[in-house]
């Protein structure tokens, strides 16, 4: 009847008004989801999407129909259809829009029950899109028929998409295999380890991986000098040296990193100094562990025999030289150990900088659980953090076996030349 | 976990019940609450995690929506969620989870029985968790320093959309989705939460803030008074509760509450209080 109706409607007000081409619709819009988790802007073909259409309309048009032609090779769902028209100043005045939706092929036809004669957006999104897997440029055409006749919605952007990644096709087929279902039944399991997610996540966490093992492989060794030289400061005998060094390692030890990384990342650029995100978490990261492996060189410093140096001093050595070549060379076999466990520390830590906007490993994988609620970019990126700290930490104890080996074998030869002395 | 129930079909409920408990294997008692049904559905038996109590996880971070006040959740959510117990017959209780641990929460249970914290419909969230009808749609706003000469009302949509442009977004919004769709050429930054966006722009980090305009709103009349709109886009994106996918008589229960609170005008009445106009 409706139809009927309009049909009628319609083609009186052709005949009322004959040709008047002026361009009633014009497009403002038309855009896809972005759906990849790997980049932000992309929009992937073979996963679902939507279409944004946007066109405006001028006052007193009187738009009765509208059909979206979608290219072949694209599928799209009706049942989430939203259709606004957004008028008022800015745009920001949202009407709810009568419609009546028809499926034809590969056109979706909307008829409006009232025809629209408010200037506005006329705004269309389409859900459950999927683009082409081989991706390319998606041109939707539009047709609407208004008071003044049919007309084309000229110069519609393409919508681009991308051709499907390695990842994602592997997702996909995956998704349909009877035993991932089944293992995804497992509630526990699809949280934290469903396959789908795992594949899509592991390249995209790969780069955190990187970035992260970038930052600590720069911060660390740098520490290495500033913990030298406040290790010394700490064990000089001049007061101001000392009292400055103290109040540092203090200061760096007694607050968590997260707030030092606050204040390097929000407050340095309003004192007026700006480095870039990446140095910036480097130099955090660096004086922070600076100040841990002072005071692991202190103890190790402390813990070489007195003998040590005054043997070296007897020789005739100034006090520098008999740092630089008796103290500190034996000393570092002593930290070696402890070093290592605060490279593993400072590894971990490093995932801290996420919360600046830092892209590195828990921030990668955060954007992801962020988007699929799934609990796997977590378990992908503890992997990343095992795949160092495990072998480290078994470098570690193989260090610590062998210093202690080495120590025990040096008492055991003493006491067997002892004894011999003895027996002389 | 406890039970909580409203109507006069004992037997049949508790069968579900068992069956229920039996699938989450959690210990259980069953308490046939008496009275008559306040809401829709007829064979509502509603489990929820503590009985007579009806949790929401939220991540209080973002005003208007949810953020505390001395210690009091307060925003249009916050009040909706209030509101919904109400129609229920049940106390509101809420417990703080960052935003991209509510819905993990939500589908590994124990912590709440349903997210509300301004999460929007996606589809990829839809396969972990069931949406209520949304009760909000959402607007996207873009922001800048007042004295950024180079981005303004005039260019934004244009300018936004250049490679020496940075935006910061929150990780997970539908900010940084839109940020993504429509200025695909900026850079894009994600922070995990939204204020740190704007202390980023502060700093000189980003350019610009891409986020729900009645957050940005509220953000600007706050303590970032010295950034100001340049852009704005009602994108319709939808804001609804997530609800386990275990517990469909919970969803069904908070979609009837929802319906009523639309039908009353209860719904405008919260949106015109906490956004301060258009409902």
């Amino acid at each position: 009847m409706r139809v009927v109706a309009l049909c009628l409607m319609s083609c009186l007000m052709w005949l009322a008004a004959p040709a008047t081409p002026a361009h009633a619709m014009e497009i403002v819009n038309c855009t896809g989801r972005p759906n990849s988790d790997q980049d932000k802007t992309s929009i992937m073909g073979a996963t679902q999407s939507r279409i944004t259409f946007v066109a405006s309309i001028a006052e007193g048009e009187g738009v009765e129909e509208l059909t979206l032609h979608i290219p072949d090779g694209t599928t799209f769902g009706t049942d989430d259809l939203q259709v606004t028209l957004l008028t008022g100043e800015n745009l920001m005045t949202r009407n709810e829009v009568a419609y009546n939706a028809t499926v034809d092929g590969q056109d979706l036809v909307l008829e409006f029950d009232e025809p629209i004669t408010q200037a506005g957006n006329l705004n269309i999104i389409v859900y459950d899109v999927y683009f082409p897997q081989e991706g390319g440029d998606v041109q939707v055409e539009a047709t609407y028929v208004a008071a003044a006749g049919t007309a084309d919605v000229d110069d519609i952007p393409a919508i681009k998409v991308t051709g499907i990644s390695g990842p994602e096709a592997l997702s996909q087929w995956l998704a349909d295999q009877a035993w991932v279902q089944a293992w995804n039944s497992n509630r526990f399991l699809r949280l934290f380890f469903d396959p789908t997610i795992l594949v899509t996540s592991f390249p995209v966490v790969l780069n955190g991986f990187f970035m992260s093992v970038g930052v600590v492989a720069l911060a660390f060794p740098l520490g290495i000098p500033l913990a030298l030289v406040l290790a010394l400061m700490r064990l000089s005998k001049f007061f101001l040296w000392r009292g400055i060094a103290t109040t540092y390692v203090n200061l760096m030890r007694g607050t968590p990193l997260f707030l030092q990384i606050y204040v390097a990342f929000f407050g340095l650029p309003l004192a007026g100094i700006d480095v870039p995100n990446f140095p910036l978490g480097v130099i955090v990261l660096m004086l922070n562990s600076g100040a841990y492996m002072c005071e692991i060189f202190r103890a190790g410093i402390l813990s070489i025999n007195k003998g040590q140096n005054e043997a070296a001093r007897s020789l005739g050595m100034s006090r520098v030289q008999t740092m630089l070549h008796v103290i500190i060379p034996q000393m570092f076999r002593l930290v070696i150990p402890n070093l290592t466990n605060e490279f593993i520390t400072l590894y971990k830590d490093s995932s801290l900088l996420a919360a600046v906007g830092v892209m590195e490993l828990v921030m990668y994988a955060r954007t992801i659980v962020a988007t699929t609620g799934s609990i796997t970019p977590y378990i992908v990126a503890a992997v990343f953090y095992l795949v160092i700290t495990l072998p480290l930490s078994r470098v570690t104890r193989h260090l610590e076996e062998s210093l202690r080996g080495h120590r025990s074998r040096k008492r055991k030869r003493a006491a067997a030349a002892a004894k011999e002395a003895s027996h002389a | 976990m406890k039970s909580w129930k409203k109507t006069a079909f004992a037997s049949m409920a508790t069968v579900a019940l068992a069956t229920v408990m039996g699938l989450t294997a959690c210990g259980n008692t069953t308490t046939p609450a008496a009275g008559s049904s306040t809401s829709g559905s007829d064979d509502a038996t509603i489990t929820t995690l503590d009985e007579g109590k009806l949790t929401f996880a939220t991540s209080p971070d973002y005003p208007p929506f949810e953020n505390l006040v001395d210690g009091e959740y307060v925003g249009l959510d916050m009040d909706l969620g209030r509101a919904i117990a109400e129609e229920l017959d049940l106390e509101c209780v809420y417990t703080n989870i960052d935003f991209d641990g509510i819905v993990p929460a939500i589908v590994a249970g124990g912590q709440a029985d349903a997210g509300l914290s301004g999460i929007s419909i996606t589809p990829e969230r839809e396969e972990q968790v069931d949406f209520s009808d949304p009760y909000y749609v959402d607007n996207q706003a873009v922001a800048v320093m007042s004295d950024n000469t180079e981005l303004t009302e005039d260019n934004a949509a244009e300018a936004l959309n250049s490679e020496t442009v940075t935006i910061a977004v929150q990780s997970g919004s539908t900010g940084e989705a839109h940020a993504g769709e429509y200025f695909p050429n900026a850079e894009i930054i994600s922070f995990p939460n939204f204020t740190d966006c704007f202390a980023a722009v502060q700093a000189g980090k980003a350019d610009a803030v891409c986020g729900n305009s009645a957050v940005v709103e509220q953000m600007l009349s706050g303590a970032y008074d010295n950034e100001h709109v340049i852009y704005t886009s009602a994108t319709g994106e939808e804001y609804a509760i997530a609800v386990s996918k275990d517990n469909p008589e919970l969803l069904a229960a908070i979609n009837d509450a929802i319906a009523k609170l639309k039908e009353d005008g209860t719904l405008d009445e919260l949106i015109v209080k906490n956004m301060g106009g258009e409902a």
